[in-house]
């Protein structure tokens, strides 16, 4: 049993798409030394951060190669328990989690802290994929019943309040019913619903959520506090020029003009130290990853593999977009990590985690028709 | 069900034809920004003319119960300047001479290092000179020489009116240190800020401390303001009313001036600490100021220790005053009645040892009462037998002993009142009789701060209630009940009655009010005894305990009982209007 099990999952590894993962590798240890040069300044802590990142990757990559060993079908049938575990950490968090910077997303537990925000994004995908294949969203009932299945996850992390995660959330649901085959017309209406609902919103924003958003129509509307960052991050960025200061001497990250350089801001240190054809490198790969991991869904015969390659697509998709696009204040400041690149443990183990799911559907579909 | 996989397998190329949209238009963001307007931002980079400086806010004041200032701000004037301009190369050299010039001695090496200490980002200002007068200031301004990178800025200063009188309580303040602006919230605190050291400055830190404002100016390219961009106000620490009464504290460590030792006092019902007086004391207003390394050397490396509350710190036997709680539990668990009697011949013999009373003549029949008021202590071997060491360290644990009290002061030790699995553990050794014998008469392993002993004797005094002591008025915190049976605490009441009225306490009852306590001499084993009295007043309606712990005072009856006596006399006849109307 044992030796099937392995034999299986070296077939299943041996059917990876090399090229994906090739892509995925580079960008994490790009990540590693751009959070070394973020944390080589005064404070001196990059090479720690930049060890424990490292790990991360090396635990990451064993996640993966699990999950890909499992099979995302195994996952698909534990879909709701999953779910509803996730929904119960989420509503932990919010009651007992210490607070970090305003925000109650962090969870502790014991040696490690981790944020259950970051793998309800599976799960949320999972739920969806599970849920749109069995009752496909082409009447408004299972359409309805698709945007139930996700609500609850999209109230408890805008209760915590963690607005960029809810963010993601949204895009993870709307591209889940999207890829699904849901009627224009459907998805026409939840805009605009949602648009219409925007000014109500507003009331619900803390006080620096609601600073984030003016000072993203106006950085200089307050330029020590909130709109400090965006101008600086700016400054960064605009004066990497074409080439870049070269790795190691950005001077907007080491003297501290920046904050978090090497979470949130990470691509304003890659950006001003690489320079406009390192930043248009980067883009490029994330072109590789985004076009291998939709080739998985449309090469698999399976609605629920197809599914899942939409939930995690867009996911990674839009945290890039928001990380990049703040970066040069093209998007407001909400504090997502760039996937692969930003430190932090419990986004760089989710991805992977959602990364085995696609390789599994990928190796999945080779599978069968060799 | 292939017409649905195909309509999927449309979508998600339209998925992916979008994101590759946005990856053109990130590209074409990032080409407008890296590429057509590089210039101004690398400009904007290597000049950044932004400047930020930071006004730390004025700490909140503390006051003792009738509003007498025991900390307040002074206005005084630092130098200040930025890390882009201190670092031109003759700037460190200049500044030095000038200050020479004019009386105040700083070195080009002394400038370094505190520019390195508070370095942070090139566009945050830092304090080169501090704690100037006005008039210093003032000249050195009016000096053509004077740099106009430069500029004075008022800050300021802790000042402690009180100084020794009450430096253990209000503690002091100080430069924050690495490890501590290490282990602070981001954003907090920069260097060179000041924070709470010691005493009610520490613990109330968050308190007191108040918003730092904040000012982004825009400079020329000689540093000069061209305009302010944005700013934001500080805000005021909030003050803190103490429950000490001063008048009160400065009469304690006047009695105390002669010896080393601890006096506290404290209202029996609510824990409100009047008196917390430790001696030798210190003056904090030098520490607040910024000492030299020899200075603080000669401070903290004294054999008497200045710097050590003993009130709250210092732990002792407390003697024949533990004979109280003894008492106390042998009655709640029935071991003695009031009427019980023992025959003290002056010594217990036992087989292995024979244990002393103090009175070698000894007390013949003695009951309760009795026993209490002429301090026999071979009734209480008697009674520490037959109680055994489980049960008096259930009664001990119950009045708070052998764990810090909670007080709002940083630094309380939480004594000694551990039994045989400590010995155990600490000596390899096991628990004999005699341990036990020792604990019943306050002596042995066992030790307690003065604050513990006080607070033993407000539940003794309010009918068992525990209280929580506390120096802050806001900190009150409601008694808990220790579940006394009251028949049995006014037998123990009676007996520290009659020690002051008829007994070894007669000395404290000499200031026109009547007290109820119990005297205690602790053995000292590296000198002369300690001299310690806990008692309440007025004996029948207990308002105030007091205990006087007095190093080397030798007699607990002669030394420490007209301490506790007086103290009392004085807080009796000097009512504190103000604070218990906030309370009650």
């Amino acid at each position: 049993m044992d030796t099937l099990r392995f034999s299986v999952l070296k077939e299943d590894l041996a059917a990876l798409d090399k090229l994906l993962f090739g892509s995925v590798v580079l960008l994490i240890f790009w990540g590693i030394a751009c959070i070394f040069s973020a944390g080589s300044g005064s404070a001196g802590r990059g090479g720690e951060y930049a060890i424990r990142q490292l790990s991360w990757g090396v635990f990451s990559c064993m996640a993966y190669v699990l999950v890909v060993g499992i099979g995302y079908r195994q996952f698909m049938d534990w879909a709701y328990p999953i779910y509803g575990v996730t929904l119960l950490l989420l509503f932990a968090t919010m009651l007992a989690a210490p607070r970090v910077k305003g925000a109650q997303s962090w969870f502790s537990l014991g040696f490690i802290r981790f944020q259950p925000s970051e793998f309800a994004k599976i799960s949320l995908t999972l739920v969806l994929a599970k849920f749109l294949s069995r009752y496909p969203p082409l009447s408004p009932k299972p359409f309805l019943g698709g945007l139930g299945v996700g609500m609850p996850a999209l109230l408890l992390v805008l209760a915590q309040p963690d607005l960029g995660s809810a963010l993601v959330y949204i895009v993870i649901i709307f591209s889940a019913l999207f890829v699904a085959g849901t009627p224009f017309k459907y998805l026409g209406s939840i805009l605009g619903l949602g648009a219409s609902l925007l000014p109500f919103g507003w009331f619900y924003l803390k006080e620096f959520q609601k600073m984030r958003l003016l000072v993203f129509l106006d950085p200089t509307r307050d330029p020590l506090g909130a709109g400090y960052n965006a101008i600086q991050s700016r400054i960064a960025v605009g004066s990497g020029s074409v080439w870049g200061k070269g790795f190691l001497q950005g001077l907007q990250s080491k003297l501290r003009f920046l904050p978090e350089p090497h979470t949130d801001f990470i691509f304003s240190v890659y950006a001003e130290e690489f320079g406009f054809w390192g930043s248009s490198l980067l883009l490029f790969v994330f072109g590789i990853i985004f076009t291998r991991i939709v080739a998985a869904g449309m090469k698999s015969r399976d609605i629920q593999g197809k599914l899942i390659v939409a939930g995690v697509t867009a996911w990674i998709w839009f945290q890039m977009f928001e990380s990049i696009g703040m970066s040069i204040g093209l998007m407001p400041i909400t504090g997502l990590p760039l996937p692969f690149l930003s430190y932090g443990g419990s986004s760089l183990l989710s991805i992977a985690i959602a990364l085995g799911l696609t390789g599994s559907v990928y190796a999945g579909a080779a599978k069968r028709y060799k | 069900m292939l017409e649905i996989r195909d309509l999927l397998d449309a979508r998600l190329k339209a998925l992916l034809y979008g994101i590759l949209v946005t990856l053109a238009i990130l590209f074409t963001g990032l080409y407008f920004f890296q590429v057509i307007h590089a210039d101004k931002y690398v400009r904007l980079a290597y000049g950044n003319r932004l400047r930020l400086i930071r006004f730390s806010p004025p700490r909140g004041e503390i006051y003792d119960r009738n509003g007498v200032p025991l900390a307040v701000n002074e206005t005084t004037f630092s130098i200040m300047g930025y890390p882009l301009d201190l670092d031109k190369s003759d700037m460190l050299p200049h500044l030095s001479r000038l200050l020479s010039d004019h009386g105040i001695p700083m070195s080009v090496e002394d400038l370094e290092k505190t520019i390195k200490k508070q370095r942070w980002a090139p566009y945050r200002v830092i304090r080169l000179v501090p704690n100037l007068t006005m008039a210093q200031m003032a000249e050195l301004v009016a000096d053509p020489e004077f740099p106009n990178q430069l500029f004075p800025m008022p800050v300021w200063r802790r000042i402690y009116p009180a100084g020794s009188l009450a430096a253990n309580i209000t503690g002091y303040v100080g430069e924050i240190s690495e490890n501590e602006l290490r282990d602070s919230r981001p954003g907090d605190y920069v260097g060179g800020d000041l924070v709470g050291k010691g005493g009610i400055e520490r613990y109330y830190e968050e308190r007191l401390r108040g918003a730092a404002g904040e000012e982004a100016i825009e400079v020329d390219a000689k540093g000069r303001k061209v305009r302010t961009i944005d700013s934001r106000a500080s805000g005021k620490g909030q003050d803190i009313r103490l429950t000490l009464d001063m008048g009160a504290q400065k009469l304690a460590t006047e009695l105390l001036s002669e010896y080393k030792g601890a006096i506290v006092v404290m209202d029996v019902k609510t824990g409100a600490v009047l008196v917390l007086a430790s001696s030798p004391t210190y003056d904090n207003n030098p520490l607040a100021w910024g000492v030299s390394a020899k200075e603080w050397q000669e401070i903290t490396e004294d054999k008497d220790k200045p710097m050590l509350d003993r009130s709250i710190s210092g732990v002792y036997p407390p003697a024949s005053t533990f004979k109280a709680l003894v008492a106390l539990a042998a009655l709640e668990e029935n071991v003695v009645t009031p009427s019980t009697t023992f025959f003290c011949s002056g010594a217990l013999k036992l087989p292995s040892r024979t244990f002393r009373c103090w009175k070698r003549s000894g007390h013949g029949n003695v009951n309760l009462t009795g026993a209490l008021q002429n301090s026999c202590d071979v009734y209480f071997y008697q009674v520490g037998m037959k109680l055994g060491i489980d049960r008096l360290l259930k009664w001990g644990k119950k009045f708070g002993l052998g764990t810090p009290t909670g007080i709002d002061l940083p630094g309380e030790s939480g004594g000694n009142a551990a039994g045989p699995e400590w010995k155990k553990e600490r000596f390899k050794e096991n628990w004999y009789q005699g341990d036990t014998i020792n604990y019943s008469i306050g002596q042995g392993f066992l030790l307690l701060t003065p604050l513990q002993i006080a607070r033993l004797y407000a539940a003794v005094a309010n009918g068992g209630h525990l209280v929580t002591p506390h120096v802050a008025s806001m900190n009150f915190q409601p008694p808990t009940e220790i579940g006394l049976l009251p028949e049995k605490l006014a037998v123990v009441q009676k007996g520290l009655d009659y020690v002051v009225s008829r007994g070894t306490g007669a000395r404290a009852g000499r200031f026109g009010i009547t007290v109820a306590g119990k005297t205690g001499t602790a053995q000292n084993s590296h000198g002369l005894d300690h001299a310690v009295f806990a008692g309440y007043a007025p004996a029948d309606n207990p308002q105030y305990v007091a205990v006087a712990m007095v190093e080397a005072g030798e007699h607990g009856s002669s030394v420490a009982s007209p301490i506790v006596g007086e103290i009392l006399a004085h807080i009796l006849s000097h009512p504190a209007e103000s604070y218990d109307a906030q309370e009650n």
